[in-house]
This record gives C-alpha cells, structure tokens and sequence, in this order.
C-alpha cells in the first residue's frame, strides 16, 4: 500500500515541481478553444439559432467539457508513458528491484497519472470567468469524479501501450493512432451528426464520447436548450438505435475503465517479470 | 605545434581556467589531470576552438586561432567524453555521417571508413546498429569518427571510462600505435593514472583552474619526493644489521617491522651493493628487495589534495 | 550469505551463465571480474531477482531467488552501475521514496536518512535538486540509498566508473567502514583491478563459467610468480650464468636491466645474491597485481 502511495506521490511532488510542463500542457487547450470557441464560434452559434430558433446557445459552453476530457487524455496517456522515460534513465529498476509489487507499482502508476491528469483538467475550470460560462458548485462536484474515472481510464490506456512499447519512438504513432481520432470522433469539439456508416461505428465505441457526454450533461444545462439544439448538438446519443441514459454511460465508463486498468496492470506485469 | 597562453575563462559565478600556460609539440601524447571542476573540460573546448576564452590566446603553429579557427579545425579530432552516436544507425552510418561532416566523400570517405573500423576493431560489426554494442565498442567507435578525416592532433577526453580491462587495453594500445606509426598528436584526460602513465610523454596537472604541475611522468614523480622507500626482507632480523643501516651515512630512515625493515634514501643512489655487504657482514640472507617509488596517483592526491571536491 | 548452486541461465542463441556454483560468506567483500560478455550481468540481475534463472538454485540471506522474491528484495541494496536516481526530485525524496519502497518504519525514517547521509558527506544537500548534483555526489547518494533499508547484502556494479581520484577514494573508504562497522556482505564488480584489491576473495567469470575463485593474494600466486629486475656490471655474463645454474620460467633482457620470472621470490632471491659471481648493481622485485592475475586468466584479446 505505501509503495502505491510512494509512486502516486513521486509524480504529484514533478508535477508541481515542473512549471514549463504545466504551462505547456494548457497550450494546446488553450489554442483549441480559441480556434473552436471563438473562430468557429460565431459561425456555429448563427448557424444553430437559424436552423433552431434558439436564442440562448452557446458554443463555447458546448466544447468546454469536450476539450477538459482532451486535456485528461492528452495528460493522462503523457503521464504514463513516462514510464519509459524511466525505463531509459533508470529509475524503474531502483523502483523494480524493491520489494514494491509489480501489481502496486502498476497501480500507483496509474493512481499517479491520473491525478496528475485531473489537476490539470480542474485548472482549466479557471478559464471559465474568462470565457463568460457559469458553473454551480454541485455541478462541478458531480462532474469531478466523472473527470477522475476517465482519467483512470486513459492513464490505464497508456501504460497498457507503454508496457507494451520499447522506445520513446513509438510515442508519436500511439498519439497519431489513438489520442487525436478519439478525440475527434467523440464529439468534444464539433457534434457528430449524419455520419457515415463506419465512422458511427467507430464514435459508438470510443469510450471518449461517453464521458464526455456525461461532463456535457452535467455541466450544461441541457433541459433548458430546446429539443432541436439539443438534436443538432448531438446531445441525444444512441447505442445501435437505443438512447443512451447517463446511468448507462456511468456503468460503462466504470466497466471500461476497469477492464482497462487490469489489463494495463497484467501487462505491466508480464513487461516486467 | 599547439599553445594555449594565458588562457582565462571567466563564467557568472567562478572562473573555471586562470591564466592557463600549456604547450603541446607535434608527435606528443600530452596528458591534462585534475580532480573533478578543475577546469580541464573547459580548457580543453577552448582548444580545440569550441569555446572561446575571455582572455589569453589559443596558438596553433603560431598563428592565433580566436581570429582565424579553420586552419585548427581541419586539422584537430575531438573524442568527446559522452558518447556521440547515433544509437539507431549502423556503425558504417555513423561513420558515413561524421565523415560528411568533415567534407569526405565517395571513395576517398569509403577508403577511410574501412581503414579507421580496422584499426578499432569494428570491421566485422559494421553493419550493426549502435544500440545493439557493448561499452567498449561505443567507446571505440566514438574515438573512430573522431579519426576519419586524419587528425593531426587527437584530443580524448576521458575516453576509456566504464569498460573491461580488454577493451581498454585495445584503446590504450590504438593510441599508442598511431602516435608512433603517423606520428599522431594526442592530449588525452583520464581519472585513472595507469592509462595515463602508460601513454603519456609529458602531463600537466590542474586544480581549481590553476595549472599546479607539469613535466614528464620522472619530473612529476619527482614533485613527491626525492627520496624512494626500499623494504628488505631477510630470513631473520637482527640487532646488529639494524644498528648497520642506522648507521650508514645514506640511510635516512629505518623502520624495523618483523621480519622486514623499511629504509628510506635519497632517490639517486644505489643501495643495492651495499644491501649485500651489510647482509654478509652479519650473515643474513637477503630474501627479497622491493623499491618503492611513488606512484603517479600518489603524486596526484599530494598535489591536489583527499578532500572531496563537491 | 550467498549460495549459488549449478546457476545456468540460457537464452535463445548462447549459455550465459552455465553450471557454475560458489558462495559469499557473512561480511566478506567479494570481487567478481569478469571482462565483456563474461556472463556477470546476467548473473547479477539473477541475484537480485530481476532475471529468472534456467535452472540451478540461488539463496541469499536463506532466500531463494525464485521462490521468495519479496524477502531477496528486503535483504539486498544495490547500487547499479547506471544512474537511477530521479534528478527532478530532492535528495531527500528520492531516500524518502526508497524508504516508502522498502517499508522503512515511519518512526526512523528521518533518522536514517541523516545517518545514511553521513556516511557519504552530503548532510549539507539535503534538500538540493540531484539534477544539480556532479556525477561524484549522484554516486554517493545512491550509495546512501542502498544502505537506506538496512540490507544483508549490497551489490555495487562499477560503482566507482567515471569518478576522480579524490571521489574514488571516498567511495572505497565509506565501503570498508561499512564492513567494518555493519559486518554488510559486499557482492562487487570493477573493471579497474587495483580497486578489486579490497576483497577478501575474488571470482573471476569467464565465457559463462567461474574459471578462478580466491583470496588475492593466493590468485597472484597462483599465475606463476614474480618477476625479479636485475642491473649488474657484466648483464650478459650474468644472463649466461642465471640460465645455467638457476630455475626461471623465463628470462629476458631490455635497455640493460634483465628480467627473471620465477616461482617464488623470497626462495630464489637469497640464493641468488648467494651464488652469483657478476657483481649485482641492482634487484628489485615486482609481484603481480590483479590485472595481470586477470589477464593471464581471461587473455588479451578484446571480446567483442
């Protein structure tokens, strides 16, 4: 149990030690919310209240859980892969020759990443005067243990792919493969309607899309939006024709995230024995 | 062949070479000590003109090398002290892409390519990537590409750290051979005085930035002590051979232990032929007779000091 | 401390290490040399569970290797030949951490790290950045590290490459006082012979196989003796007398001094002096160190 804790808290203690890296990880949100929130903005928001008569959309308030969940992606699958980072300078064989199981290790790892994750997706909530978006204390409460599961998913997702990796060169082509498609067809950034086929297919099952419909539903108020806004915003997902309930998405962020963690753990485990 | 005059190096918060005063004739293998931060990294990037100096002067045949640095540059070879490789590319590769560097091409980058892996022994393991070697490959690579355009003076700095004995034996003797057989210049820095004994004509030693000795291996030897230690071990001891040496006008010292007594001499003379007549003079039998002279590290930590450095 | 039985360790192409069996005994320093591709990391990463062996058993502190990973982990420290320290963090987080690794009692936690501390001069960095440490102190910390926990054994790998003299000598003097003091069974490798002087008993590994285990000095003599260096007035006449009457391995003459390998030193010097008629100028005698007790084992020739 203390080793979990010792390695959760090796990387809490860096990331606060390491202010470039923070400043560097919101740049990339950053510049995204600039681009869809205030380039395409405009533009979308003229667009929903002509097709929908709303008058009361906003944009930026729709993308802002989407590019929180990218933040915990990117951070969460950075953070884990530091692992080989410690592979090559050195630092895992103090930790792997310790009495420390492989189990905990892979545990605390995760833990690790994950908060590290976390904090940076919470800091980004400063942004949310800036961008002139509300938010109620409940809401936010609600919408952080939902930011904590998916984090737990992605740092999992990622030392699964580091265990599985040799080098730091693999490093772009998981980002390239994974990161950026999960993100683009999760519906975080622009909604996903009408489709084809296969790319409906692949949004179904990216568990992205579910926490971030989760964060959406949590954060916004979508009762108030009118029927059509929420359709053209693709706020009412179905599962191969049913609709998808907030509980539904909750059991299925927890299983996946579980099926994720242990998979994760057995492989760091038989990475390493 | 190269003179460094009055070098100074000043950082923000300490000057890391004062007034630095060296030469090194062509066809010398010259060796630079010092304890860690002494300065001697230092001294050496301003050299080989990668660094310049906030005062003093880099001569190379004379002529300054802080205005005009190409006539030097063609010429010096720089080992450096971590290893330089590309780890994904072949020994061949990384040889090919230094060797560009240093404008060869073609035939003439071929021809040298063969020659420098034969003379390091890589000729058969060209064709494998860097990151599948052991240390002493790496490390002899990292002196090859440091070799393919000729140098006329080789700077090493440390370039024998971490590997097994066979290995660097094999560098210490590559060194040794081109010196002699193209009449290569060498100034190699080393932690570990054997290699640098073994090799070196002359040595300076520098500490805190200042430059605190310099002479041959005999001179600087000589800094310890003029004197030399011999321990005498004889079947048995007696008083009367020990009241002998005492007596005798060369001995400076006796130190009698059980069955051996340490003498200490000036370092010129020769007691050997007095040893055996003393011995028959009391019918002792000499069983052995070992000189000591101090070594190149004890000269080093009397000069430099124990005391850690940080 | 250590007992390795029938130790064999095969990967696809090549033995490793094969069929080789020796013990450490409670506080020794034990030297283990080998040169490149002798089969010494391998053995090591079996000895501190980071490897699984083929077959032959291992026990240290009357554990198995295999079979009680956990309790092997708890009675060694190892101070690896590469760095392993974080440099992001502190000096103190990074013993902190092993102190958390190893379940350090909460309680003795801050005194351990100021005792271990120490014993390797760095009170005074306590709290400094490692990034901003020289190579020397970042060895005398993992030092430090490993002896956080206490362990039986202590496995240094090159722990002395790279340093200066005044650092190197440091790191031998904390090992002997952790002999002395702790009675710590001390498992080394150096490529540098002279520090393998400090063992109590040497194994040299060679192609998978220990080929030569011993205290030092018995390996010196075992290569076949000491060479003797004689100057007198008449070399050639003496050469000619020395083959004559004496029995010398081998006998050679350089820029006037003759050199005389033989068995035993004492026993042919005082005969010597005895019954040769040049008159001697000079004779010193030279014993072999470990590096030529290394290299008549393994050979000159460079392994890779």
């Amino acid at each position: 149990m203390e080793g979990i804790i010792a390695i959760w808290q090796r990387d809490i203690i860096k990331f606060f030690r390491d202010r470039p890296r923070m400043v560097g990880s919101f740049s990339m949100p950053i510049l995204f919310l600039v681009v869809f929130g205030i380039g395409m903005g405009g533009s979308m928001e003229s667009l929903v209240s002509a097709g929908t008569n709303a008058q009361n959309f906003n944009y930026t308030e729709f993308i802002f859980p989407g590019i929180v969940s990218m933040t915990l992606l990117m951070t969460s699958i950075f953070s884990s892969l530091s692992i080989i980072q410690d592979r090559d300078f050195g630092y895992m064989r103090e930790i792997l020759v310790s009495p420390v199981s492989r189990v905990n290790i892979a545990i605390g790892k995760m833990l690790g990443s994950a908060s590290v994750a976390l904090l940076q997706g919470v800091m980004m909530f400063v942004l949310l005067p800036v961008l002139g978006i509300g938010i109620d204390l409940v809401s936010f409460f609600q919408v952080l243990p939902v930011m904590f599961l998916m984090a737990c998913a992605f740092s999992s997702l990622g030392l699964l792919v580091a265990s599985l990796l040799n080098s730091m060169q693999g490093f772009q082509l998981v980002v390239n493969i994974f990161v950026m498609p999960m993100i683009f067809l999760s519906g975080a950034l622009f909604p996903l309607n009408n489709m084809p086929g296969w790319v409906n297919f692949l949004v179904t099952l990216n568990p992205v899309t579910y926490g971030v419909d989760l964060m959406k539903h949590i954060m916004i108020d979508v009762e108030s939006l009118n029927a059509a806004v929420r359709e053209e915003m693709g706020l009412n997902l179905t599962f191969f024709g049913q609709p998808v309930t907030i509980t539904g998405e909750l059991f299925f962020l927890l299983g996946f995230t579980a099926v994720l963690i242990l998979l994760a753990t057995l492989s760091f485990r038989r990475a390493n024995s | 062949m190269i003179e460094l005059v009055g070098l100074t190096k000043k950082f923000k918060h300490n000057e890391a070479v004062k007034n630095l005063n060296m030469f090194i004739e062509k066809g010398e293998i010259v060796g630079l000590l010092g304890p860690n931060g002494a300065g001697k990294s230092t001294a050496i990037s301003m050299m080989a003109s990668l660094s310049e100096p906030t005062g003093g002067d880099v001569r190379f045949n004379n002529n300054s090398i802080l205005k005009n640095p190409a006539p030097l540059r063609k010429v010096v070879g720089m080992v450096p002290q971590e290893i330089a490789l590309y780890d994904d590319l072949t020994a061949e590769e990384n040889m090919q892409f230094f060797g560009r560097i240093y404008r060869l091409r073609g035939q003439v980058l071929k021809r040298k390519i063969d020659e420098v892996l034969e003379q390091i022994g890589l000729s058969e393991r060209r064709k494998q990537v860097v990151r599948k070697f052991s240390g002493g490959m790496k490390r002899r690579l990292n002196i090859g590409v440091a070799m393919l355009h000729d140098p006329e003076l080789l700077i090493m700095d440390e370039p024998a750290v971490g590997i097994d004995p066979q290995s660097r034996n094999y560098i210490l003797e590559t060194v040794k051979r081109l010196n002699e057989e193209r009449q290569m210049t060498v100034l190699y820095t080393s932690h570990y005085m054997e290699e640098v004994e073994y090799l070196c004509d002359r040595i300076y030693i520098m500490d805190q930035g200042n430059l605190i000795a310099s002479g041959t291996k005999e001179e600087i030897k000589q800094i310890l002590s003029a004197e030399k230690t011999i321990s005498i071990k004889t079947n048995r001891l007696n008083d009367r051979f020990l009241s002998l040496l005492e007596e005798s006008p060369t001995i400076n010292q006796v130190v009698a232990g059980e069955k051996e007594v340490t003498i200490t001499v000036p370092k010129e003379i020769n007691m050997f032929p007095k040893l055996i007549n003393l011995a028959e003079k009391v019918e002792l039998e000499l069983r052995s007779v070992e000189v000591k002279t101090p070594t190149l590290e004890d000269v080093f930590l009397h000069l430099t000091g124990r005391a850690l450095r940080d | 401390m250590i007992e390795i039985n029938n130790l064999t360790k095969r990967y696809k192409s090549f033995q490793a290490v094969n069929n080789s069996s020796f013990n450490v005994e409670k506080g020794e320093i034990f030297g283990f040399l080998g040169p490149n591709g002798a089969g010494k990391s391998t053995t090591i990463n079996i000895l501190s569970t980071m490897l699984q062996p083929t077959s032959g058993t291992v026990t240290i502190n009357g554990y198995d290797v295999i079979k009680q990973q956990n309790q092997v982990r708890e009675s060694i420290g190892i101070i690896f030949q590469q760095n392993t320290l974080d440099e992001k963090l502190t000096a103190k987080e990074n013993l902190m951490l092993h102190c958390k690794f190893y379940g350090v009692p909460r309680a003795s936690r801050k005194h351990r790290i100021d005792e271990v501390l120490e014993i390797v001069d760095l009170q005074e960095s306590i709290n400094t950045l490692v990034e901003k440490f020289s190579g020397g102190m970042q060895r005398r910390l993992e030092i430090a590290r490993g002896l956080l926990h206490y362990p039986k054994v202590l496995f240094l790998d090159e722990p002395t490459v790279g340093l200066d003299p005044q650092t190197r000598a440091h790191v031998w003097e904390y090992i002997l006082k952790l002999k002395e003091k702790e009675n710590i069974t001390m498992f080394l490798t150096t490529h540098y012979l002279d520090e393998a002087e400090i063992s109590d008993r040497i194994a040299i590994m060679d192609q998978g196989e220990i080929i030569a285990i011993d205290t030092p000095k018995r390996l010196k003599q075992k290569i076949g003796g000491d060479i003797i260096e004689i100057t007198t007035s008449d070399n050639e006449a003496a050469m000619k007398e020395i083959e004559n009457n004496f029995n010398v391995v081998a006998l050679s003459l350089k820029d006037d001094v003759i050199y005389c390998k033989v068995k035993n030193s004492d026993a042919f010097v005082s005969e010597f002096i005895k019954t040769l008629k040049t008159p001697l100028t000079g004779l010193d005698i030279r014993k072999p160190t470990l590096n030529d007790v290394f290299l008549s084992f393994t050979g000159r020739e460079i392994r890779d």
